[in-house]
């Protein structure tokens, strides 16, 4: 409970420092906010009153404190370009990301432990080493690349599915599976050390002398130790599949919280850009988490105290 | 010992030969044993052929062909390989993808020397202070570096795009910042357990000074966990520029980033696909050397860093 | 003064090798393979256990020892040691060709074992209850409240403080001396015919080992158990056992029964033993220690594999390897042995 409790205030104050690095880094930008919202023609006092008007003239704490109060009130304001609310662009955007990144975070694991798993129990064998070859390339593939690939060949050339565009089970299949593939890797990868180092444990061998069968040593023993390693990973496999969400999105069109934080930035849509960074940010601080409470809970030794 | 060698036959002379013989073998020169596993080591091998031919070809190819990777010659568009002049052919401007491949793994070696520098410089500088001074240096240094390594890169570099602007600067910088993380809090772990050692206790003891030790003592100690990661992180700085490159954030036109020429040849796929193929290739061979030469130095230096290993990250 | 010793002690526990063996291992060898060459660390042992007996395995740590009591079960690290000769058997029956499933119901139910470090052999993420449940279940038809019961029971006696409050405590939360005492519990649960001790104190603090050999000694009495316990500390054979195997290098250099082998130690590493146990009678006297160490078992000596740090070796020693020879309850492998002086 204690542990839970202190990681708690710790993924607060770990919002809160983020939330004012953010503000600080975007806001501080050299360039300039009034560029991308007016015409070119605009004068220079036509400027300054659209600095004062969003407060862009007052010292930098205040107006952190002032876009802070804004949003937990529920108004973070309007996008520069297309004056959309970005309460609006969060709900529409937030659920296609949802769906796209709930996807492959389910990929990762539902297809990375079964695969590590195999590897483990059939180790050196051929399907061992095909799955760690694969899964050695697979981490060296850069995902753009592996997005432009499977483009080429299943929607160019064999037609089977679309290149882009939202929101059907279609058009998700590709962005999410490469969305997933690395982070599938790196779980393959690890759910096998994790169960060999089991396998070879005293625990291991005391159960064995008790004369239960492999099978059941291996199903309920092995893999149930091997999920702590596997789990406290999950928090990174989050942030992971956030960060990547950035290039995928803006590949495969799917409008998501990525596609909208990269094209912000690139039009200096600085509302945006900092919303949705925001956004994603404490999406990753409460994945890990999530992720450390899951750990706390897999592993009996950080659950109770002696 | 004494009552034994007085007596000591010819039987036993000789089983004495044949032991030292033996451990002498065993014991070898430690830095041969390391040669003679690079040698061994299949791994190693085929990657550092893979990245003597790559980074080769980036150091010395424009040597020989030129480095004009900007020139533009609007008749020759999209010309597949092996045509006249072109060796890898050109793309929509007509630029010569042999050279851009080059001057792209420049820039790409360039931002992997920039990051893993820095990183390493910073990194080791910041995980034996923390894990050797302990007390408040160590909690400051924890909790910042825990604090950087649970984001993801790639969030962190469009987040310093958004305030520095496009260009290779945030991108290094972010890059760098996420990778010293990563090797602070691995030196840091090393020292950790270094510390309670004997022969630290033991200079301590002697009154040798706490910089000394960090510098005489430790410093060589951490290194080869460092570089291993080191290794693995020149990978995820390479994957990182491309990435971001690709989506516009990383290098600015003309100036050719194998990221930025595969998201140029996208749109020419049906035309001349090799205009994304040459420079994906080019990436993932990259990569694919520094990650194998990364498996093998692990396998040859440091086989528990394993799971430091597993964790690394590169989104 | 020898015959009388014998005597004394079969008055309260007959003599062993009179009744039906439970356990026979003959010219048993294990090979080991490390990087791609692979070398014996056990090389032809000959060990009986009889019920209701306690034979001690000495020997100093790398002898072989261990892999002898990990061969009985079956649970060699695999893919490293394996065994290439020689026979086990269990009440006549050959362990090494029975298939995997009836190995598996033997284990815990017929011959159980308990490994020395308590630390790190209990599954960390289960509470000790269930996986006693767990291997009760596995070997009897019984629900799992009856399984509860006959766990709880175990553990008492175990001498497990608070029994049956501690079933659902995890590993973690108990002591060394405390966990050691959930895997005798393991292992006496289903009232085996043979246990197997690896160093069952070594992990242990001393005010503890005392304890838990006390423990073992009972319950193997009360069950009739027979007893292998393995171990490199002769204070503790002093204290438990009936019958002594010393082992050396992977063989067994002398075997005897306990006060023979304490009073009249035939072979030289045995005397040697015996001679370095510090006596606290005498204040100040000098610590002996063997000569030489233990050769390396990539190269092993031409001859008696003890001859480089005997005194007495003679070339013989050097050119061929002594048998074990038996004469009556003892057995020795040596050419030359001498009387046992003290010091």
């Amino acid at each position: 409970m204690k542990r839970t409790a202190s990681r708690l205030a710790y993924t607060v104050i770990v919002l809160f420092v983020s939330s004012i690095a953010v503000f600080y880094a975007i806001r501080l930008s050299g360039g300039d906010a009034t560029a991308a919202a007016l015409p070119g023609s605009a004068t220079e006092e036509f400027r300054e009153e659209f600095r004062d008007r969003l407060g862009l003239n007052e010292p930098i704490y205040q107006q952190y404190f002032t876009y802070m109060g804004r949003i937990l009130s529920g108004d973070p304001g309007n996008s520069l370009t297309n004056n959309k609310a970005l309460t609006d662009m969060l709900t529409e955007h937030g659920r296609n990301s949802l769906i796209l990144g709930g996807t492959a975070f389910g990929l990762v694991f539902l297809v990375g432990i079964p695969l590590g798993i195999l590897a483990s129990l059939r180790r050196n064998s051929w399907a061992d080493q095909g799955i760690m070859s694969l899964s050695t390339v697979a981490m060296a593939v850069p995902n753009f690349w592996l997005a432009l690939l499977a483009v080429w060949l299943f929607a160019s050339t064999l037609g089977w599915l679309p290149s882009a565009g939202c929101c059907g089970t279609k058009q998700l299949i590709l962005p999410a599976v490469v969305l997933a593939f690395e982070g599938i890797a790196l779980t393959v990868r690890m759910t096998r050390s994790a169960m060999i180092e089991s396998q070879n444990s005293d625990y291991v061998r005391t159960l064995r002398a008790g004369g239960l069968s492999e099978w059941r040593i291996t199903c309920k023993h092995v893999l149930r130790n091997a999920l702590i390693p596997i789990i406290s990973l999950a928090g990174l496999r989050i942030g992971q599949i956030v960060g990547y969400a950035l290039i995928v999105e803006t590949i495969f069109g799917w409008p998501g919280l990525g596609q909208v934080l990269v094209n912000a930035v690139l039009r200096r849509d600085y509302p945006v850009a900092q919303f949705f960074s925001l956004v994603l940010v404490a999406l990753v601080v409460l994945g890990n988490w999530l992720a450390d409470t899951g750990y706390t809970i897999a592993n009996p030794r950080l659950r109770k105290s002696t | 010992m004494t009552e034994l060698d007085a007596t000591r036959s010819s039987h036993a002379q000789a089983w004495d030969e044949r032991v030292a013989a033996y451990e002498n073998e065993a014991r070898a020169n430690p830095w041969r044993k390391k040669l003679r596993e690079f040698n061994r080591n299949k791994l190693l091998f085929t990657g550092s052929v893979l990245g003597i031919l790559i980074v080769g070809l980036g150091l010395i190819g424009p040597l020989i062909i030129g480095s004009d990777y900007a020139g533009q010659s609007l008749r020759n568009t999209h010309l597949p390989p092996l045509s006249e002049g072109y060796l890898l052919g050109t793309d929509q401007y007509g630029r010569d993808l042999l050279v851009r491949l080059c001057i792209g793994i420049r820039v790409s070696l360039f931002v992997a020397a920039a990051v893993t520098s820095m990183a390493l410089v910073v990194g080791m500088a910041l995980g034996m202070c923390g894990g050797f001074l302990g007390g408040a240096v160590d909690r400051a240094v924890r909790s910042v570096t825990d604090f950087i390594w649970g984001f993801p890169l790639i969030l962190v570099a469009v987040l310093l795009a958004g305030g520095l602007g496009q260009g290779l600067f945030p991108v290094i910088l972010a890059v760098g910042i996420v990778n010293v993380a990563a090797i602070t809090r691995v030196v840091r772990g090393e020292v950790v357990v270094l510390r309670a050692r004997e022969f630290v206790e033991a200079a301590r003891a002697c009154g040798i000074s706490r910089f000394r030790i960090m510098w005489r003592h430790l410093l060589p100690n951490v290194m080869a966990p460092a570089l291993v990661l080191a290794s693995y992180y020149v990978a995820v700085a390479i994957i990182a520029e491309a990435g971001l490159s690709f989506i516009g954030l990383g290098a600015q036109p003309p100036l050719p980033s194998l990221g930025k020429m595969v998201a140029d040849g996208r749109g020419f796929l049906r035309i001349n696909h090799w205009e994304s193929t040459v420079p994906g290739i080019g990436i993932a061979g990259l990569v694919l050397s520094v990650s194998l030469i990364g498996d093998g130095l692990r396998d040859v230096f440091d086989p528990q860093l394993r799971h430091e290993a597993k964790g690394v990250e590169k989104g | 003064m020898n015959a009388t010793a014998v005597e004394s002690r079969s008055g309260e526990v007959p003599s062993g090798l009179d009744r039906s063996p439970l356990l026979e291992i003959e010219d048993l060898r294990i090979s080991i393979a490390s990087d791609g060459s692979s070398f014996e660390v056990v090389k032809g042992v000959a060990l009986t256990v009889c019920e209701n007996e306690i034979v001690c395995l000495v020997g100093e740590s790398g002898c072989g020892k261990s892999m002898t009591a990990l061969s009985v079960m079956g649970l060699l690290p695999r893919g490293i040691a394996k065994v290439t000769g020689g026979r086990i058997a269990f009440e006549g029956r050959s362990l090494l060709s029975l298939q995997k499933r009836e190995l598996r119901r033997l284990r815990a139910d017929s011959i159980s074992m308990i490994f020395q470090d308590p630390i790190t052999s209990l599954d960390p993420v289960f509470p000790i209850g269930s996986v006693l449940e767990e291997v009760i279940r596995s070997h009897r038809d019984v629900s799992r409240a009856e399984a509860r019961e006959i766990a709880v029971r175990a553990l008492m006696e175990a001498e497990l403080p608070d029994a049956a409050d501690r079933l659902d405590s995890y590993p973690h939360q108990l002591s060394g001396g405390m966990r050691q005492r959930v895997m005798i519990a393991l292992a006496i649960a289903l009232d085996p015919k043979l246990l197997i001790a690896d160093e069952p104190t070594t992990a242990l603090d001393v005010t503890v080992q005392a304890q838990i050999l006390e423990n073992l000694r009972a319950r193997q009495r009360e069950r009739e158990m027979g007893m292998l316990l393995i171990t490199h500390d002769l204070a503790v054979v002093a204290s438990v056992a009936d019958r002594v195997a010393v082992m050396y290098a992977g063989e067994i250099v002398e075997e005897a029964p306990v006060d023979e082998l304490f009073s009249d130690p035939q072979h030289p590493y045995t005397q040697g033993l015996i001679r370095s146990l510090p006596d606290i009678s005498v204040s100040k006297g000098s610590l002996h220690s063997i000569p030489g160490r233990v050769p390396p078992p990539q190269v092993p000596p031409p001859g008696c594999l003890f001859a480089p740090r005997c005194e007495h070796a003679l070339d013989l020693c050097w050119e061929a390897s002594p048998e074990l020879s038996r004469d009556g309850a003892k057995s020795l492998r040596c050419y030359n042995a001498q009387p046992f002086e003290i010091g």
